[in-house]
């Protein structure tokens, strides 16, 4: 399949490259459809495109690499319409941002995908973690959840 | 808006499978117990706001704003993007 993006240009993706998210994303439901890309010089960070809006694309990042003691709590309704019964079939990710400081991860809404069904929720977690954690050298410690 | 007055361990119906019971009222605070089918989502709707405007604001990041993200990064085995080249 041939989709047309405006960062990497048109581009072949794999079925298998593709991830529904059937509620789509909030503030991006109407994309349902997207296909996680590989980011060409940095293997610490991936893509995820919608492939209906050429002009949406969220980077994302594995949490645990830059944020070792993010353990991540999802309520189980959040859980269901992904149908993961087992967290190691799951994968999270959590989306990268931007502040006036400098990058940014969305620790309170990562987003999770079960790989094999290729389905994927943005979900909120439980505990009082950052929407914007700002990502620096001298990486501030993650506050306990409440 | 529909407006209901209910008291406490009284409820509402929305639909045929959707509860929300006060549990609980002090002051100008309510607790509500809500009561859904697992595939509906209930948020705190600033909560939900937040999330849609961190998206959104996410989604104009372009690559060459994350050319620096690798030296935040601990060595680690997981590669979110997959070993699929672009």
């Amino acid at each position: 399949m041939r989709i047309t993006t405006t960062r990497f240009g048109r581009i072949d993706v794999e079925a298998s490259d593709l991830i529904r998210f059937p509620s789509g994303l909030p503030g991006l439901e109407d994309c349902r459809e997207w296909a996680l890309l590989a980011d060409a010089s940095n293997d610490a960070l991936g893509w995820l495109q919608s492939t209906t809006r050429a002009d949406v694309a969220l980077a994302v990042v594995s949490p645990r690499r830059f944020v070792p003691e993010y353990q991540v709590r999802i309520p189980r309704s959040e859980l269901t319409p992904l149908a993961v019964d087992d967290m190691r079939q799951a994968q999270v990710v959590v989306v990268v941002g931007q502040n006036g400081t400098g990058l940014t991860l969305n620790l309170k809404a990562p987003i999770v995908i079960n790989l094999e069904a290729r389905t994927g929720r943005q979900v909120v977690a439980s505990g009082d973690l950052p929407l914007q954690y700002e990502l620096s050298l001298a990486r501030p410690p993650l506050k306990k959840s409440a | 808006m529909l407006v209901l007055s209910r008291q406490r361990d009284e409820s509402i119906m929305i639909g045929d499978n959707i509860v929300v019971t006060i549990v609980d009222i002090r002051g100008d605070k309510v607790r509500l117990g809500i009561n859904a089918p697992s595939e509906i989502p209930v948020h705190r709707q600033e909560v939900y706001e937040a999330i849609q405007r961190e998206n959104l604001r996410a989604s104009q990041l372009e690559p060459g704003d994350t050319q620096e993200i690798g030296k935040f990064a601990n060595r680690g085995p997981a590669r979110p993007g997959g070993d699929k080249p672009r």
